[in-house]
């Protein structure tokens, strides 16, 4: 063991469809760490998940050795599925794209909330609230 | 191919808008975070640095396209930056690498002991006589030799390593320690590790080197109900998990104990207790601020030391149980 941490990059990618290109070369590529590896294992454990975006936490520890854990889809990709809107608000401030209810915004709080690291559903509601908020889709009653 | 490496510094409250942001417009839809840690003081264990802001990186190949792209996201980045705390947009150049094997320059033939030899499987090596040939490759468990500790614990065990012998890898990662102590003459050989990744890693390095035979390769720890695992016996593999074996019932001549300073002295009593009378333990792992925390463990434990290595921060000691 004797592990020392060296890095924690987390990295967006297509559930089963990582390849050496970017992120994942340029993005690991630095912490020498062995990329086959990574990709491979990756689309093995995501394959289930095809359409959906997985994230992933690459612990790289002193020896160029490596864990993953891999998390849940994004806040925003739940969001963006909920709304039924292909993408968010490029100018958030001035346009909505969409909208998802009270009821909707609770469902999406419990899904994340061990992923989020909030204290209370509540937490993670005002998280994902304000991350709808920057995507210019709007919470209704 | 050429690519733009979109960066962004975000407070860490909208990493998530933003890598969506930025997910639209990279190639892939791929995002890389990287997330400031604190490290912790002797192991694995570290925290998210909340004070530093997050990098959120996206790459956009480089054509007739690209450029556009960028103005959008540059633009799309400034809306946002009116209600998170988001900085400007940075744009650098990237050349197309073989990303699938540029990592591999990283490691090279490495000579971690006087007869131990790691050879990674891309490269070639005409062994010296004597050397000890380690075919492995870089992985998801520790101990690819890049670290001292795991070339301290390989010199201790071609020193001292009695060939005969009934060996235990305590935490054997990638199974480096447990190769090199089969390829040293050890008669059986229990590797195990409580992570099952490890166990993985060390169970195809053993096939790969040709050294499976007389090896035991299992997910667990060592000592009777204690937090870290469960375990063990020789004889019965396949005991369910959770089941309590003495470590009496071990009886080993050496452990190798490649761990961390807290683990190896929470494990003392269980260690002596594993190994026969005059058995030997090389352990390693222990972070040069804790040496005296480890060793006063181990007397306590009744070992009497023989002898210490050290190597940067890292110390590695060398202990015996007394023969009677």
């Amino acid at each position: 063991m004797a592990k020392k941490v060296t890095g924690v990059i987390k990295l967006q990618l297509p559930a089963g469809k990582a390849t050496p290109a970017p992120p994942v070369g340029p993005a690991l590529g630095s912490y020498g760490i062995n990329i086959m590896a990574f990709v491979k294992d990756y689309n093995e454990k995501t394959s289930a998940q095809l359409g959906s975006t997985i994230p992933v936490e690459i612990t790289v520890y002193s020896d160029r050795s490596f864990t993953f854990v891999l998390k849940t889809p994004p806040a925003s990709d739940l969001l963006r599925k909920a709304a039924k809107v292909e993408r968010g608000s490029g100018t958030p401030n001035r346009t909505s794209v969409g909208s998802i209810t009270r009821k909707q915004l609770r469902a999406l709080a419990e899904q994340k909330m061990t992923d989020l690291n909030a204290v209370s559903v509540e937490a993670a509601e005002n998280t994902i609230a304000g991350t709808a908020r920057s995507m210019g889709i709007k919470i209704t009653e | 191919m050429a690519w733009l490496e979109c960066s962004v510094e975000v407070e860490a409250e909208a990493v998530e808008s933003v890598s969506e942001l930025m997910a639209s417009y990279g190639y892939n839809n791929g995002v890389a975070v990287d997330q400031p840690v604190i490290h912790g003081a002797d192991g694995p264990d570290y925290r998210y640095d909340t004070e530093r802001p997050v990098i959120v990186r996206t790459w956009i190949p480089v054509d007739h396209k690209s450029e556009d792209a960028r103005a959008k996201l540059e633009q799309a980045l400034w809306h946002l930056s009116l209600l998170r705390k988001v900085g400007a947009l940075k744009v650098s150049h990237l050349e197309e690498q073989l990303w699938a094997d540029a990592w591999k320059k990283h490691y090279t033939v490495q000579r971690i002991g006087k007869r131990s030899v790691i050879v990674p499987s891309w490269l070639e090596y005409n062994p010296q006589p004597n050397d000890i040939i380690l075919k492995l490759d870089p992985g998801m468990a520790f101990g690819t030799g890049l670290h001292p500790t795991t070339r301290m614990c390989t010199q201790l065990l071609e020193e001292y390593m009695p060939t005969g012998t009934r060996v235990m890898d305590l935490g054997c990662g990638s199974g480096i320690l447990a190769i090199v102590a089969a390829h040293l003459g050890a008669k059986e050989i229990l590797a195990i590790d409580t992570d099952p990744i490890a166990v993985e890693a060390t169970i195809a390095n053993a096939a790969i080197n040709g050294v499976a035979e007389n090896m035991k390769i299992f997910e667990g720890s060592l000592g009777i109900g204690n937090s870290l695992g469960h375990w063990l016996s020789w004889e019965a593999p396949d005991v369910p998990s959770g089941t309590a074996v003495h470590p009496e019932s071990l009886q080993c001549d050496v452990i190798a104990a490649n761990l961390i300073a807290k683990v190896l002295v929470f494990l003392a009593d269980d260690m002596y207790a594993a190994l026969k009378p005059g058995g030997l333990l090389i352990s390693s792992g222990i972070i040069a601020d804790r040496e005296d925390e480890v060793a006063l463990a181990f007397t306590a434990a009744g070992f009497e030391r023989l002898d210490r290595r050290s190597e940067g921060d890292w110390v590695a000691l060398y202990h015996r149980r007394p023969v009677a």
